[in-house]
């Protein structure tokens, strides 16, 4: 008797797992073919020279020494890493910021206009904005430094001056990414308790002091969610460079995701592009356990 | 009371910065519909405008009846966008329902491989997918693009959280009566997934509408292409001083997102922040 029911369970088991296959097999079969494999051979590609005429070769560690010896591709690099750096403290702080503005009581229609006003540059792509801020910054028929002019400033080269063009990229950058950050700080803002801000209060501790000591800890965790998201968003950064300035003047703007659609597709380096692509990965995962470390160490729960 | 006064002025003070603030931000925007509706020969002229002078739609024409297969690149985006769409919702929900609700060997283990993919931005896949492409005859053709995404880590693990979050003991229950598999899902799991899969469908969409990296390096002819990368064409062929075309090219670009977030905005807001937490 047991045994029947044994068996027919194990037979219930059998048909429950064949179905469980079943839905997710169109699921992972995609994921395999256009995630998982693509990974495994740009890996293998990194450390061998393409040739499909000549047969391809192995050679080791040759690309990625010399993505680290060469001049070009480290200036490369290094603009990747500092667009990065300056994108993500502006986009955490301006979000942080307008988070703190925001959060208080307000008519409904101005939380609408609100909602709509920093949060629309999120949603459209960077490859449309960039055209028209392309516009804005241009050198005599731009809308800046015609408003710059008829205040009296002198112009700015905002696209034309190596000096200038990767602050121009960072500062549209921030304009249409600092409203994603900023809901999400909302979010966790609104989750301080209540009864911790009105203990501080009844301290008589200042607004700046309650927000260190008080908010700032309690919404840490968010805080580095939003760097690590917003370094793996910077360090891709592409279609904005592509359409403000293709990574000029000379090479100032050019980043890695440029320079392996260059490698790959227009010189056909494709090992040596792979290897980009690898140590683009290796930097996200440094990015990533960095923070998972960090935040062991100072985030207070 | 004194500090209680004070306290509302700031607050209204910083509400009508953060207004005018808000304005500032949207100037962009207007200056871009204000422009398409301009006259070519006033494209340049300052100050510039950020109120369109009359509602003229000369450019939205001049964009179809220009060299440039605009239509047809409009549709390209239509077809890739509405194809992941559908296929990411039908995809994403199966695997997910199967995490969620169903018992199986090695469930937590693939599903752990799935969520790796997370990790993994298109430049660590697109070289190996080109050269496959050129192989099978997928390159330059826009459906090789809607293929690549026809399903989505993200879009896996957001239902199955969601499910997770429902009660299972319909589910359960139906198991109980001996209901097959794909009926419990389509007439039990499936109703109840409707905030899910709406938040999903949006998001993929406006995504969809505008990927650049991918499209820019598998789709190069002009009839192949979509709405990001026609764009700047249409700027490289008219830099010189067609700027309202582009504009009005740029107006009906944008359209379909605006129109979404203008419908939907909370549920796009809830959306595109949901699928920022999926780390």
């Amino acid at each position: 008797m047991s045994a029947a029911i044994a068996q027919r369970r194990s037979d219930l088991e059998r048909a429950q797992a064949r179905a469980a296959y079943l839905f997710v097999a169109p699921s992972f079969a995609l994921y395999a073919v256009f995630v998982l494999a693509p990974v495994v051979v740009t890996f293998i590609l990194s450390f061998s020279y393409y040739d499909p005429m000549a047969g391809s070769r192995w050679v080791g560690l040759d690309n990625f020494t010399r993505f680290f010896t060469d001049d070009r591709s480290l200036q490369i690099f290094w603009n990747t890493l500092r667009f990065t750096f300056f994108a993500v403290a502006g986009n955490v702080s301006v979000g942080l910021l307008l988070a703190l503005a925001l959060n208080r009581a307000m008519p409904a229609f101005l939380l609408y206009l609100f909602r709509l006003a920093f949060f629309l540059p999120v949603i459209i792509a960077a490859a449309f904005v960039s055209i028209v801020w392309g516009y804005f910054y241009g050198d005599d028929l731009g809308v800046i430094n015609y408003y710059l002019i008829r205040l009296g400033f002198t112009p700015v080269h905002w696209l034309t001056s190596s000096h200038t063009a990767m602050m121009s990229i960072i500062i549209m950058d921030v304009w249409k990414n600092a409203g994603f950050f900023m809901v999400i700080f909302i979010a966790a803002l609104q989750g301080v308790p209540k009864s911790l801000m009105e203990a501080a209060i009844m301290d008589g501790a200042s607004y700046w002091r309650r927000f260190f000591r008080v908010v700032l800890p309690w919404i840490s965790p968010v805080v580095f969610f939003a760097i690590v998201y917003a370094s793996i968003g910077a360090l891709q950064v592409f279609e904005s460079i592509v359409i403000l300035t293709r990574g000029g003047p000379g090479d100032s703007t050019r980043s890695m995701s440029l320079y392996i659609v260059e490698e790959a597709f227009d010189t056909f380096e494709i090992g040596y592009a792979a290897s980009v692509a690898v140590v683009m990965t290796l930097v996200n995962l440094v990015i990533t356990s960095l923070q998972l470390f960090a935040s062991r160490i100072w985030v207070r729960y | 009371m004194q500090t209680r006064a004070a306290q509302r002025w700031v607050d209204r003070a910083i509400l009508v910065t953060m207004a005018a603030l808000g304005i500032v931000m949207l100037l962009p925007f207007a200056w871009l519909f204000s422009m398409s509706f301009r006259s070519v020969a006033d494209a340049y002229k300052m100050p510039p405008s950020f109120l369109p002078p009359n509602l003229d739609f000369r450019n939205y024409r001049a964009v179809l009846d220009s060299s440039i297969p605009f239509l047809q690149i409009y549709m390209n985006s239509v077809e890739i966008a509405v194809i992941v769409t559908i296929g990411q919702l039908v995809t994403c929900t199966f695997a997910a329902f199967a995490f969620a609700r169903l018992k199986f060997p090695g469930r937590e283990s693939l599903f752990f491989v799935m969520l790796i993919g997370l990790m993994f931005p298109a430049q660590v896949t697109i070289i190996p997918i080109y050269l496959g492409f050129a192989q099978v005859g997928l390159l330059n053709r826009p459906i090789g693009l809607a293929l690549m995404y026809l399903t989505s880590s993200f879009g896996v693990f957001l239902v199955r959280q969601f499910m997770l979050s429902q009660p299972k003991a319909l589910e359960e229950a139906a198991l109980m009566d001996g209901a097959g598999y794909f009926k419990i899902f389509y007439r039990i799991s499936l109703p109840q997934l409707r905030p899910a899969l709406s938040a999903l469908g949006i998001i993929t969409f406006t995504q969809t509408w505008n990927y650049y990296f991918q499209a820019r390096v598998l789709l190069e002819p002009q009839e192949s292409m979509t709405l990001p990368i026609a764009m700047d064409l249409l700027r490289g062929y008219l830099n010189s001083g067609n700027l309202a075309l582009v504009m009005a090219a740029m107006s009906m670009a944008v359209l379909p997102v605006i129109l979404i977030f203008l419908l939907a905005q909370k549920l796009v807001i809830e959306g595109v922040t949901m699928s920022g937490i999926k780390n």
